[in-house]
């Protein structure tokens, strides 16, 4: 069955495209919430297996929405990896991830096949 | 004490300088006063009886000769407004003289009479005056090439704290377009309805970072101040670009009403930019303790009114009554202005900013810019004291005879 992916971030053609990666291969499902605010209401009703969230964003940003995530019942045990353009590639060795407190942290762009792996691991599938 | 008749004691305590040549005898002088004595250090017993070629220069004597004969000639009075005779110990004097034909009632002699005022102190002073005005020009021309040093310098500044902001404005575009690569490197499928949208947002992302690169470039280019006929909206668009991020980072909510049927101003992009990304910026962080932050960007044209020499916002001595201006306002809800600081708000290096979070240049530097502008820049707490509001007033014609003409920026 394929994996529920929620992807949070208001660049709009961004989610767009990464979505058509992910569920390119038929493994994952997506679902796009471009306005933060509305990431939890989105979040509950989907119960998605892994959140894929932006940092800077207009209205909440990445840390609120998790901080969100993380009160309530039904969605703190669902991981959380942050995709921001303020931490840059160059400044970790290839293939490692960062950590924000529980979440993991991948720099924008984004190199997918290193996602895929993080997101594997991330929910067991590894 | 020598008895003397009527004219010739006021003749000699004249503070002019008379004499008179007899045409009829090679003009020799037959006239020539205590005052003519002391200007030329000649007495009288010498001069009298005697020509031109007696006593001044042969290229002096010649001129004096070619102008008496212009007078005869013409038969009016001849203004000369300046001559130059030789002094005692060689200093020129200048001389206004005004020179009459004359013919003498009982003798019937043609007369040339000479009337000259010594102007020497007067020229001179005129010449220091003039090469003072030249050190002043000179001086006010550096001192406008080191405010264009500094405005350039604060806007290097004001580069180096957008930067983050603008790498990852550029960054998200760049983000896209690897995800559109990622997609595509596995082979295009014709049939695919993704591969147009795809293409599409890649040309999107390429545009968008196109923009804001160019954006950064032009914003940074040194140049002279160069005003050209602008529309402020493009002005707003470009700025709110470069500093997406800060306002993003923020959650700060923009509104913009800055209707497009403005008349154009005059401005040089790059340094006015540099003005209302400073204010921008400076309203940010006024509001990092605000629930809602909120800057309101507005403009409206008006025809100033009430406007009189040197009171409100003529201080500058650049506005007056009935001027077309075009107004534009940031509003912020942010902690406004401490009234003890109102006064200092535009000092050099003051502020109330974290060390590091600003150098106290950019409020000096945007009115300055605005000043170069022939415009005006007020920064004011808000009525209802729940923030602050950055006022600009800008002219919408150019008189070149109230903006500061900028020389060449140096390198």
């Amino acid at each position: 069955m394929a994996r529920k992916i929620l992807l949070v971030d208001d660049e709009a053609g961004f989610t767009q495209l990464l979505k058509m990666n992910l569920e390119k291969s038929g493994d994952f499902e997506v679902t796009i919430e471009n306005d933060s605010m509305k990431a939890i209401t989105t979040a509950r009703s989907l119960q998605p297996d892994i959140v894929l969230l932006d940092v800077v964003m207009p209205g909440m940003d990445g840390g609120d929405v998790q901080a969100q995530f993380q009160s309530d019942s039904t969605l703190t045990n669902v991981p959380v990896i942050m995709l921001t353009a303020l931490v840059d590639s160059a400044e970790l060795s290839d293939g490692a991830v960062a950590q924000s407190g529980s979440s993991i942290v991948l720099p924008k762009p984004v190199d997918l096949p290193l996602l895929l792996r993080v997101i594997d691991e991330a929910t067991g599938e590894a | 004490m020598e008895p003397l008749s009527l004219v010739e004691s006021v003749l000699d305590n004249l503070p002019v300088a008379v004499f008179a040549k007899d045409a009829n005898d090679d003009f020799r002088f037959v006239l020539w006063n205590k005052k003519q004595e002391q200007i030329t250090t000649v007495k009288a017993s010498k001069a009298v009886g005697r020509d031109d070629y007696d006593l001044f220069s042969e290229e002096s004597a010649d001129y004096f000769r070619s102008v008496d004969k212009a007078v005869l000639k013409r038969g009016k009075l001849l203004k000369v407004p300046e001559e130059i005779i030789e002094g005692k110990d060689g200093q020129d004097i200048h001389l206004r003289t005004v020179k009459i034909p004359v013919i003498e009632e009982e003798t019937g002699r043609r007369l040339v009479v000479g009337i000259s005022e010594d102007i020497t102190e007067q020229v001179q002073a005129r010449a220091k005056m003039e090469s003072l005005n030249k050190n002043l020009l000179e001086t006010n021309r550096e001192l406008q090439e080191t405010q264009l040093q500094l405005i350039q310098a604060e806007k290097l500044e004001s580069i180096g704290r957008l930067a983050a902001g603008v790498a990852h404005e550029v960054k998200n575009p760049l983000a896209l377009l690897l995800l559109g690569v990622d997609y595509l490197s596995d082979g295009i499928d014709p049939d695919d309805p993704n591969v147009d949208t795809i293409l599409k947002q890649m040309r999107e992302a390429v545009d968008r970072a196109d923009r804001i690169v160019r954006g950064l470039v032009d914003f940074s280019s040194q140049r002279a101040l160069t005003r050209e006929p602008v529309k402020l909206h493009a002005v707003i668009d470009e700025v709110l670009l470069l500093v997406k991020h800060e306002l993003t980072r923020s959650n700060t909510t923009v509104t913009v009403e800055v209707p497009d049927d403005l008349p154009h101003v005059f401005l040089d992009l790059s340094k006015f930019e540099q003005v209302v990304i400073n204010l921008v910026i400076n309203a940010v962080h006024a509001m990092s303790e605000s629930k809602k932050p909120t800057l309101q960007i507005k403009a409206h044209s008006k025809k100033l009114d009430g406007v009189v020499k040197n009171q409100g916002a003529r201080k500058y001595e650049v506005f007056r009554s009935g001027d077309p201006v075009v107004i534009l306002e940031l509003i912020d809800n942010g902690c406004g202005i401490e009234s003890a600081d109102a006064t200092r708000l535009f000092d050099p290096f003051f502020t109330t900013k974290a060390t590091g979070v600003g150098t106290g240049l950019g409020l000096s530097v945007a009115r300055k810019i605005v000043q170069l502008h022939g415009g005006e820049l007020q920064v004011i707490d808000r009525s209802d004291k729940k923030g602050a509001i950055a006022k600009l007033i800008l002219p919408t014609k150019i008189d070149t005879g109230k903006v500061p003409v900028s020389s060449k920026s140096s390198k």
